[in-house]
């Protein structure tokens, strides 16, 4: 019997073959999008662009990656996903089905996180660590506030660019997406702005994908705001798995459905308890310098 | 007759749903006081999205051929933008009653200026393809947002009265853009440019 079942295993290893090939093709499609390398350009040109003499608060500079290789690589992909609607009749009748080309699709945020990754080395390069600019934090967790506002937004906005490409048939979701997000950072930053030590406006302003941690009054005064990076960091990271889990649900049926569904409910438990602890933790109160 | 169904025919999902999200960017921006001059741009960008929708035209291979000229199919569907405008209006009148101290002649121009470039980069787009709206939307996104994510052109070029930034003034640009827009318009809705695209009707 075992005999006879063992020839069934190459099953699993097509299916590997199939979904590398899968990931081959739809990288090959990622790197050449216009909206892509604009976005690595535009990246380059303000990381290299601004020199660490010409910086007096760090807040200035460290969101341009999120924006561009984040917020564009969330427009790229978004395009990506939605460029194979048309095909869908045809494609759909395939052996491959529609999670395994999500999965595939999620992959490519590989190449943009590893451009963030690299904008992070010369982020330190050009703005070396200094408790001055970046707050009241030890080293590790200085890093880890750059990590949270540089390298996770590269991977998570074009991961939730496939899941709105695979749910929301609105060929404009992505710009809005991305312009909601940038309004809702910019307001959910405001209460700390008037109240940095209170706990309600740490929660809110970390309930978006990017937080600050510090501000910095036109480089008068530091104040270190309340707040763990570290845990922001998971909280960051179950978005990005919430994000792969929603664009996979798509097209999902019997048990795929159901695995996913329940990891979904899985990570949507730690998000919460990530969400907690990122506000509850790090100062008690609000530092300043 | 036929204005109700051209106006039926348009894309009002779409144009409704980005100017709501508009208006929800402004409600924030109008709640908030301190975030007024970043939103508030943000808003402004999303109704020109909404604008960019409004030419979009699923049955545009049998519509473009009719008798109906572009110039009367562009004009009866430029009644769509009363949509975005008066969300911007919504806005702005709820920001002068909030207290909110905004040049309001400035806004109200920049409103204008950024509702009539998205009409404008549409009727461009409209000469090419039935349904221009996401590209169209997409391209003024990006050309709007320039200078609030992109420091240099921040420093030449002010696209929103109150931003205190240097550089070309407000006023000075959305003139300029209103002028540039209605030429944009005025060239592509004349000639009708669409069938020179069309090999068959050469």
């Amino acid at each position: 019997m075992n005999a006879t079942l063992a020839p069934t295993r190459p099953e699993s290893s097509a299916g590997r073959t199939t979904f590398a090939a899968l990931v081959v093709r739809e990288l090959r499609r990622f790197v050449v999008n216009p909206v892509f390398l604009a976005a690595v350009a535009l990246t380059a040109w303000t990381t290299w662009g601004n020199p660490a003499a010409s910086v007096n608060e760090i807040d200035s500079v460290n969101w341009y990656p999120a924006i561009f290789l984040g917020g564009f690589g969330m427009m790229a992909t978004f395009w990506l996903t939605r460029s194979m609607r048309h095909s869908e009749p045809v494609v759909g009748v395939t052996p491959t089905g529609l999670p395994v080309r999500s999965a595939a699709l999620c992959t490519v945020a590989v190449v943009p996180f590893l451009c963030g990754v690299l904008t992070l080395f010369a982020f330190l390069h050009y703005h070396p660590l200094d408790a001055r600019v970046y707050g009241a934090f030890s080293p590790p967790a200085q890093v880890a506030v750059l990590v949270g506002q540089i390298v996770v937004p590269t991977l998570g906005g074009p991961l939730l660019g496939v899941a709105l490409g695979r749910w929301v048939r609105f060929p404009g979701a992505a710009f809005v997406a991305f312009l909601v997000l940038f309004g809702w950072v910019n307001v959910a930053t405001v209460p700390s702005l008037s109240h940095p030590d209170s706990l309600a406006a740490t929660a809110l302003r970390q309930f978006a994908p990017f937080t600050h941690f510090t501000f910095t009054n036109n480089g008068a005064a530091m104040t270190t705001w309340r707040g763990s990076p570290w845990f922001f960091i998971g909280w960051q990271l179950a978005l990005c798995a919430i994000a792969v889990l929603v664009a996979m649900l798509r097209g999902a049926d019997g048990r795929v459905r159901a695995r996913v569904t329940r990891t979904l409910q899985v990570v949507l438990v730690v998000a919460a308890i990530m969400f907690v602890l990122a506000a509850a933790g790090g100062f008690t109160h609000a530092v300043h310098a | 007759m036929m204005v109700r169904s051209m106006l039926r025919a348009g894309a009002w999902p779409e144009v409704a749903g980005v100017s709501g999200a508009a208006v929800m960017v402004g409600g924030c921006a109008v709640a908030f006081p301190a975030a007024t001059t970043a939103l508030f741009p943000i808003a402004f960008t999303l109704l020109a999205a909404a604008a960019a929708f409004t030419l979009d035209e699923p049955a545009s291979l049998v519509v473009d051929v009719t008798p109906t000229g572009p110039v009367r199919r562009t004009g009866i569907r430029a009644l769509a933008l009363l949509a975005p405008l008066a969300a911007g209006m919504v806005l702005m009148l709820a920001g002068a009653q909030r207290g909110l101290a905004l040049p309001w002649a400035a806004t109200g121009l920049a409103l204008a200026g950024n509702v009539v470039l998205g009409f404008a980069v549409a009727c461009v787009a409209r000469t090419r393809t039935g349904e221009p709206g996401a590209a169209a939307s997409a391209t003024v996104v990006l050309i709007l947002m320039a200078p609030t994510l992109l420091p240099t052109v921040a420093r030449r070029i002010s696209t929103f009265p109150a931003s205190g930034r240097d550089g070309l003034s407000s006023n000075t640009v959305w003139w300029t853009v209103l002028a540039l827009s209605v030429a944009a318009v005025a060239v592509s809705v004349s000639g009708r440019p669409r069938l020179r695209w069309i090999p068959s009707l050469r």
